[in-house]
């Protein structure tokens, strides 16, 4: 039940995003998909780790995946689903805590996550990145034949 | 059409603007460093006699320059004003495919640039609408009740038409920034204060979430790995500085509701 409600939440909020970002009115639902799958991706391996780091990556990987999956299938780049598709995974409440911890004079409480929302940013980053070298490797292969 | 190894110099002039204002479209919309050369340096190595292509390209302006029958020629243009809009990067993105494949004139490719430059396939209120969907219900992802749900839907759905009206001004985007989180935190404070609402901290947090530099921290990062450092030092400044200017916004006013701790 609760997987159901997560996987609702994060496919109405991506497509929220979606719309925001003035994707093609096709691609809308898609990037919807892509950013609820990642967000489950994320938030079964966190339940499975109990790590935001990790499990964001994986989350970001799948959304990555995801991503270049429908941009071979549509023949549209493939920032039009990830760009949404990552939005969830994005540490939006990790930066508001650490503001406030600083508004509350915590500085190693606003440190620790601090740092933690600045390597959650970098997992995501990662996770795109070897997502598209995984395509880029897929289409060298089949120009190769 | 037929004669494409005798297109003059003001035809490769033209090219070089076509190039540019392509770059600029996609640069404007948001797309990454790597996309925007690749479509620059696609377009000019299109037509024939052009021995050299290079182009450098950054958030804040794009730098070509190609050789042609042994003269160089370059062009310089400055961007300023990112603000995401996927749609025009995959049209431009099918455009030069199309231009690279065809014998399109240039004339033709610069009117459809500018064709594409104008469209806006949604209205204002239909993108606060959906930006108020997208806020209420990472509000809900983040344990915030139906109360919260509300609360967040009508606060962003508002400042979503301050924030069009202050962008307006071209002010810049760290004071945009900081006017939208400092009235986001004002409204959820009053909502909570209304009962619509019980925590203020997931309303806030879902609020905040369509100015939050999200893609612009992802993309920094992925321009940095990726070897583009001068892009990625520079969308990282505009990513620290957005954060910096939400929270300003937000602390202030929490310091002045809450009082100081």
């Amino acid at each position: 039940m609760e997987l159901i409600k997560q996987f609702v939440f994060s496919f109405m909020s991506t497509i929220g995003f979606a719309v925001l970002f003035s994707s093609p009115k096709k691609s809308v639902v898609y990037a919807g998909l892509v950013g609820a799958i990642g967000w489950m991706f994320y938030y079964i391996t966190f339940a499975m780790m109990n790590s935001y780091v990790a499990s964001t990556f994986f989350g970001a990987l799948t959304v990555g995946l995801l991503g270049e999956l429908f941009a071979r299938k549509y023949k549209k780049p493939a920032t039009l689903y990830i760009t949404a598709g990552i939005i969830p995974l994005v540490p939006g409440a990790g930066a508001y805590y650490t503001m406030l911890y600083l508004i509350e004079n915590e500085f190693s409480l606003a440190a620790t996550k601090g740092v933690e929302t600045f390597f959650i940013a970098a997992a995501i980053s990662m996770g795109i990145i070897i997502s598209s070298i995984f395509s880029k490797s897929i289409k060298r292969v089949r120009q190769k034949d | 059409m037929t004669n494409l190894n005798e297109i003059e110099r003001e035809e490769v002039k033209k090219l070089l603007v076509l190039a540019t204002l392509a770059g600029r479209l996609m640069l404007k919309a948001g797309a990454e460093t790597y996309r925007v050369e690749d479509t620059v340096m696609r377009i000019c190595q299109s037509r024939k006699d052009i021995q050299y292509v290079d182009a450098f390209v950054i958030p804040t302006g794009i730098f070509i320059s190609l050789e042609y029958k042994g003269e160089l020629i370059s062009y310089i243009k400055r961007v300023k004003n990112i603000s995401i809009d996927l749609n025009k990067i995959a049209l431009v993105n099918e455009f030069s495919r199309t231009f690279v494949s065809s014998h399109m004139s240039i004339e033709d490719g610069i009117r459809e640039i500018k064709r594409i430059n104008k469209i806006h396939i949604y209205s204002n209120f239909t993108q606060a609408f959906f930006g108020a969907i997208a806020s209420s219900f990472f509000c809900l992802l983040f344990q915030g009740t139906s109360m919260d749900f509300i609360a967040a839907f009508v606060v962003s759905f508002i400042v979503s038409f301050l924030l069009s009206f202050v962008s307006s001004l071209k002010l810049s985007f760290f004071i945009d920034k900081f006017i939208a989180s400092v009235f986001i935190s004002i409204l959820s404070y009053l909502f909570i204060k209304l009962g619509i609402g019980n925590s203020l901290d997931k309303v806030i947090i879902g609020a905040i979430m369509p100015l939050v530099p999200g893609v612009a921290i992802t993309n920094a990062i992925r321009d940095t790995m990726s070897g583009d450092f001068m892009s990625g030092l520079s969308r990282g400044m505009e990513a620290v500085f957005s954060a910096l200017a939400i929270a300003f916004g937000v602390g202030i006013v929490l310091i002045f509701f809450i009082g100081g701790y």
